[in-house]
């Protein structure tokens, strides 16, 4: 018994690229769901896998939808605040198995979900980084409940620390003055992320899938919007942003040692770190992003002929010495 | 002439028979008659090849929507296959479906056993289904998270299921379910047990394995690995536990007091390839090994003698098995392709 055996189409046609994945926080009722439904429902002719939890407010209209129970551990890794989501591992390794190139993967978070270990994820697990890429943690927050929730919930403001786009929804319901103070109150969270202000989740598709915010080379692309003044006194269990910028090279010795002391001390904390970094003889910008205490660095894109060289790090989290980060900062120069 | 000829695709080429089924090939089985050989894909299809005349038509079925997650010998005859589509499926020899249980559509059937007593388990989401030969639910156990892993003892009369911090250890005739919690914290994505019962092996997220002996609760440790451990098995002796996820296949012995305080063996080992697949032979110590390469090879454990079945450069292999009678290998690759290599002496 034997046959010909028969050719294989060549091994680069077998690559696919990693599939982009948009994770959809907020907090109960902001407007997530129907969020999730207007990008699923739009005439965009794109193939999209939903990851839902268990306790979803409301159906989701999509062929390929998985039911999650979001399932977190820590890993046995020496570092306590690395937890990961192992349903995410499992579901987003098996997507891939399945005949067909998929355009992206939306994981809806409850709205109790702390979001680091589903960011976690990405950095963990090899077959996860083989398989598909962060694209961006987008959070949905609802302008006439958002200070309610800040106050008596620390998850709202970790999944509004952690986002890279923040969609204030329900914009219908308050006045310009009230929608000004949220959003301040947002902004000294987190100064970088995106805002798009919307009524009834009505936002383009294209502003919430492929915005590739979690690659290197658009770190801090969109500069920090920072209010005037230095940030208001926040109570120590409060999530606050602080940024620092210097016009001196970075030793990356220093640097390294500097940050890895510090992600490892104060990681717990530190929920997203930032930076690009202007290295001393180096013509490339170093990229650098944390979350918690796992990091990810590289060199990008060069530095523009006669632009300024200025290296710039933006913290968010709890408790954050300003004069002592500042200082270990400025210590890093060449 | 032909550059694919060579020396480790020479028994491919000269005594299988192969397919490009062009959907990633989920699991690959033969039914314990060993009249056939079956291979689940990642397009929702089944596949079933005549063992006597593979080179004849496949047939293919359309068993689910979705796709193929699992693939098991049955108890008697034919095949389980579960799918994305949440269902656990029955396929006869001659391709006939009976479906065997509906779980959800948003639910993945991941992971099967089944046993010539007449046991099958299916496990989706927290909770094991236990079913008899007829098909009839005898019980459905409860896990305190997601059941990634099912294995039954060589009598098929103890249940095993991996979950997260630990394994849980079930009988199945047991009249009051009460499970034995074998407890290591952490995320064991995989379970294998002993075929006499007296250990249950791990695999962990952190690439490393983790081990109980039953009698008295000792832990083993098993780390060391590159990759995460996809696949393993306990030789037909049960002296050994084969395991993928190194450049080599590595065997863990147990029999001398061991793992515990014991070197594994380490064979077909050397290139940078990672093995992806492992399958046991069913009647001596031999072991057949896929490569993240498409590399297949056997390996005899006593003598370390490597024996290459399948050249690289198909993709990934995703699927192995042996037939019963062990004349017979089967292996798949994430690429989609399929073949059955007739290792009988001629």
């Amino acid at each position: 018994m034997s046959q010909p055996v028969p050719p294989v189409s060549p091994a680069a046609s077998h690559d696919r690229p990693p599939v982009p994945v948009t994770v959809l926080t907020g907090y109960l009722g902001a407007g997530k769901t129907t969020l999730l439904n207007r990008i699923l429902t739009e005439n965009h002719g794109k193939k999209f896998a939903v990851v839902i939890n268990e306790f979803g407010e409301l159906g989701v209209d999509n062929d390929l939808v998985v039911d999650a129970d979001e399932e977190v551990f820590e890993m046995n890794n020496g570092c306590i605040c690395c937890t990961v989501r192992g349903d995410l591992i499992r579901i987003l390794s098996g997507l891939v198995q399945r005949r067909g190139q998929l355009d992206g993967i939306i994981v809806e978070t409850t709205g109790l979900a702390d979001p680091a270990p589903v960011a976690q994820t990405f950095f963990v697990d090899e077959d996860v980084k083989r398989a598909t890429r962060l694209d961006a943690i987008v959070t949905v927050a609802d302008a006439k409940n958002l200070l309610a929730r800040l106050a008596d919930s620390k998850e709202a403001a970790e999944q509004l620390a952690f986002a890279d786009l923040i969609v204030l929804n329900k914009m219908d319901l308050v006045t310009p003055a009230e929608a000004d103070a949220v959003e301040a109150r947002i902004r000294t969270i987190n100064p970088w992320a995106q805002l798009i202000r919307s009524e009834k989740s009505q936002v383009p598709l294209d502003q919430v899938i492929g915005r590739d915010a979690f690659n290197l080379a658009r770190i801090l692309e969109h500069e920090p919007e920072f209010l005037s003044g230095e940030d208001n006194h926040s109570h120590d269990e409060e999530i606050q942003s602080l940024s620092f910028e210097t016009d001196k090279p970075i030793d990356p010795e220093k640097f390294n040692a500097w940050i890895s002391d510090l992600l490892a001390t104060k990681g717990q904390d530190l929920l997203r770190t930032k930076g690009i970094l202007a290295y001393a003889g180096e013509d490339r910008r170093f990229a650098f992003q944390a979350v918690h205490m796992i990091a990810d660095g590289d060199f990008i894109t060069p530095w523009k002929p006669g632009e300024a060289r200025k290296s710039k790090i933006v913290f968010i989290g709890r408790d954050l010495n300003r004069p002592r980060l500042r200082r270990g900062f400025e210590a890093c120069a060449a | 002439m032909s550059t694919s000829l060579n020396e480790a695709d020479a028994l491919l080429q000269t005594r299988g028979v192969s397919r490009n089924l062009e959907a990633w090939v989920m699991g690959a089985a033969f039914c314990r008659t060993g009249g056939t050989a079956a291979f689940a894909l990642g397009d929702g299809s089944l596949h079933i090849a005549e063992v006597a005349a593979p080179e004849a038509e496949w047939q293919g079925i359309a068993a689910h929507e979705g796709s193929t997650r699992a693939l098991v010998a049955d108890c008697a005859d034919g095949y389980l296959t579960g799918g994305d589509d949440g269902r656990l499926l029955r396929t006869a020899p001659d391709g006939t479906g009976t479906e065997l249980g509906s779980y959800g559509a948003m639910k993945w059937v991941e992971n099967l056993a089944a046993h010539p007593a007449g046991v099958r388990l299916a496990a989706i989401g927290r909770a094991v289904h236990v079913l008899d030969g007829k098909g009839r639910l005898l019980k459905s156990l409860a896990h305190p998270s997601t059941v990634t892993g099912v294995a039954l003892d060589g009598k098929g009369k103890r249940i095993v299921a991996s979950h997260y911090n630990g394994a849980s250890l079930w009988y199945v005739a047991a009249k009051e379910d009460k499970p034995r919690l074998l407890e290591w914290k952490g995320s064991h994505i995989g379970v294998a047990i002993h075929p006499d019962g007296t250990h249950v092996v791990t695999a962990m997220q952190e690439a490393s394995l983790h081990g109980w002996r039953l009698e008295d609760g000792q832990h083993m440790r098993m780390s060391g690995y590159p990759g995460k451990t996809r696949s393993m098995g306990f030789t037909q002796s049960g002296r050994f536990l084969a395991t993928a996820g190194s450049e080599a296949v590595v065997l863990w012995p147990f029999f001398g007091g061991g793992p515990m305080g014991k070197a594994p063996t380490e064979l077909a080992g050397g290139d940078e390839a990672l093995v992806s697949r492992v399958a046991c032979h069913p009647k001596h110590e031999v072991v057949a090994a896929g490569f993240n390469d498409g590399l297949v090879l056997m390996v005899e454990v006593t003598s370390g003698k490597v024996v290459p079945v399948a050249a690289p450069g198909r993709g990934p292999i995703s699927a192995l098995a042996w037939n019963p009678s062990g004349t017979h290998l089967a292996f798949g690759t994430e690429w989609g392709f399929c073949g059955v290599v007739n290792l009988s002496r001629q």
